[in-house]
């Protein structure tokens, strides 16, 4: 990981230095340890702030739209970018939002960012204070601790099943594209969940979203939950109670999983945002998976392609229409 | 007055308080710490640090019915039947309650939905002996061990429990509990109550003056560009305010069954980092932008709060640190806006 760092500050420095970009939006270290946060980085000066290793999780791109429309129209803008963000950013192009040119995406290798929420069940709830990485292994060290685990026991669950770990479009890449760590069939679960029956599933999704506090997080962190005007914060009418009533809550994801339907990137941001631990990725993955296997389409490769909600074909398969 | 309970005679304690309380504590749950309806001490979970949820939603429910109406009638279903007690919270939990107070009932305002749960609550609240990365407590005039709020306070002392009545409602709860027995600490225990405080102190992070943040934020922050600065990366989503402890906005709506002339009146937790909250029927919003929600989310905790009440609005609990998406750390912001004094 030093090398990328190293490679990556060399190659933002000549960017601003040859005056291509204005803005790079990367990862800086955050305040928490294996926590990374979102930087907007202006000035060649500040390039040694800049970071990639395991902690950056956040999904960018959900910051492109944000600085081009507000007051950032003449900007030359990077962005740094996984295979997730580099797929979401190729949807934001197949969906009308941008264009090729608007973004120099610089690829980073990516092999899995942690799931903070498995290393704190690894340490016993109790907190790291530094970590390092060493090959497959990472050391976790706290006030009274050092303990030493495999890297795939604390990656995202999304990462372990990631079939496209670099940017499917990069105008840079940094160090080379990487293999996969994505080791687990991406529909795994799913498979699974779809053998209980149907009370037994809608008994998992009412336990599942009866937590949910309607903070919004989930929406608002994902990079393809960029409607101006989301249904949610409607008001005239107002399609839906604001409460934590569980018919309401329901409805609110399920809006939501369609609309992200055969637009979703598998990237994570949703659940990672989540404060309550829901898991949020299972209901995606579904709709993802109908979306694949009738249609053909997998989001975020093809910036040329037409989305699959946004194209019909004589020949697509009908047989849910009753 | 201070007595030692050795750690066993917990269940007993719990066992009291369940039969007479509503009782609360916290409790281990899908890999979260959550304070939880509790019927003996055999979940508790003590050793964690403050729960994940503050306690805010015991006394100051997200969604909550204030009456019901059925063909013009109006009905009040205010069902609550036994006191509530809080067993286990964090000290910032229990100052969060005296804040949230002055809001609610404060001679001008007297929310009774409020002051039927909160003003018969018995809150015994434990001393934090291993503050977190994310606690602040200390820049708000609090600390590990702050007694404010609480009833009862306990400190852990590895086979025992120190405990201390800190109110009339605590001191008349150990008058009259006669199952266990409340043994009068040795200078030894007091030594090492000492040391665990030095202890505590050492990990918590470098104390910082708040003091002259208001008249910073009240002369000079109102038409800064640092609240586009601040605000840059904020998704804008209610993490930091679902969870504060010390938020307290709301929302109150109408809620009718379709086809009837009956529902509910209902409040709910609402944020200022919502577009919607400040948006009016003409269609205009006074804060369209995420910068705007920002400054009026740091303006009423640091400025506003303490002009109407005289304290700052925040307890250091930590966490809007701990879960802000995009780690938007409050302390970072709180130092930047110092920094222009």
């Amino acid at each position: 990981m030093d090398n990328i760092e190293k490679e990556l500050r060399t190659v933002i420095a000549k960017l601003f230095e040859e005056k291509k970009i204005d803005l790079v939006i990367g990862y800086t270290k955050g305040t928490l340890p294996l926590v990374s946060t979102p930087i907007f980085l202006k000035e060649e000066k500040d390039v040694d702030k800049l970071i990639f290793d395991v902690s950056c999780g956040n999904n960018l791109v959900k910051y492109l739209k944000r600085h081009r429309i507000v007051n950032m129209k003449d900007t030359k803008v990077a962005i740094i970018a996984k295979g997730c963000d580099g797929r979401a950013i190729v949807q934001y192009i197949a969906e009308g939002q941008i264009k090729r040119d608007d973004v120099l995406i610089i690829g980073v290798p990516c092999e899995g960012v942690v799931d903070p929420k498995k290393i704190r069940s690894k340490t016993n709830g109790k907190e790291v204070s530094q970590y390092r990485i060493e090959d497959k292994k990472i050391i976790l060290k706290g006030n009274d601790f050092e303990i030493s685990l495999n890297k795939s026991d604390v990656l995202s669950d999304f990462c372990l099943r990631c079939r496209y770990p670099n940017a499917p479009l990069y105008d840079i890449f940094i160090t080379e594209p990487t293999k996969s760590v994505g080791t687990k069939d991406e529909y795994e679960k799913v498979n699974e969940f779809e053998k209980l029956t149907s009370s037994q599933r809608w008994q998992y999704f009412e336990n599942e979203m009866s937590k949910c506090l309607r903070c919004y997080a989930c929406r608002n962190a994902c990079p393809m939950c960029y409607c101006e005007d989301c249904f949610v914060d409607q008001s005239n009418p107002q399609w839906f109670g604001k409460g934590t009533d569980l018919s309401d809550t329901i409805i609110f994801h399920i809006v939501r999983v369609i609309h992200t339907a055969g637009r979703c990137v598998d990237c994570g941001a949703c659940a990672r945002a989540c404060p309550v631990n829901i898991e949020l990725d299972l209901l995606n993955t579904k709709a993802g998976k109908e979306i694949q296997e009738r249609f053909g389409y997998t989001p975020g490769l093809d910036p040329d392609e037409t989305p699959a909600m946004a194209a019909y074909d004589a020949e697509d398969k009908q047989e849910f229409i009753l | 007055m201070q007595y030692k309970i050795e750690k066993n005679d917990i269940s007993t304690l719990i066992d009291i308080l369940a039969s007479v309380y509503d009782l609360f504590g916290p409790v281990k749950t899908d890999g979260l710490t959550k304070l939880a309806r509790i019927k003996s001490a055999s979940n508790l979970d003590l050793e964690s640090f403050n729960t994940d949820e503050s306690a805010k939603d015991i006394f100051f429910p997200q969604y909550e019915t204030i009456f019901n109406f059925k063909d013009g009638e109006i009905k009040n279903e205010f069902d609550k039947n036994r006191p509530i007690a809080i067993f286990g919270i964090r000290p910032c939990d229990a100052k969060s309650f005296l804040i949230l107070n002055k809001a609610f009932n404060n001679g001008g305002v007297n929310d009774s939905y409020w002051n039927q749960r909160y003003t018969d609550a018995m809150i015994f609240a434990i001393g934090c002996n291993r503050p977190s990365q994310t606690c602040f407590c200390n820049w708000v005039n609090q600390g590990p061990f702050n007694k404010e709020g609480t009833d009862i306070f306990l400190i852990d002392l590895g086979d025992d429990f120190m405990v201390e009545s800190c109110s009339s409602k605590g001191d008349d709860f150990l008058k009259n509990v006669s199952k266990i027995t409340l043994q009068n600490p040795n200078p030894g225990d007091l030594d090492k109550v000492n040391q665990i405080k030095r202890e505590a102190e050492i990990l918590m992070s470098e104390k910082l003056d708040l003091a002259p943040l208001k008249s910073i934020l009240d002369t000079q922050l109102l038409d800064s560009p640092l609240w586009n600065e601040i605000s840059a990366k904020c998704l804008s989503c209610a993490c930091c305010t679902y969870l504060c402890p010390t938020c307290h906005c709301f929302d109150i709506q109408d809620e009718k069954k379709p086809g009837t002339n009956q529902g509910s009146r209902v409040r709910m937790w609402d944020s200022c980092m919502f577009s919607l909250f400040t948006q009016e029927a003409s269609g205009h919003n006074p804060r369209p932008t995420i910068a705007s929600r920002m400054r009026q989310r740091i303006m009423h905790k640091f400025n506003y709060f303490v002009e109407n009440f005289g304290e700052i609005a925040c307890v250091g609990c930590g966490r809007c640190v701990r879960t802000c998406p995009v780690n938007l750390d409050i302390r970072g912001i709180i130092k930047r806006i110092k920094n222009e004094g």
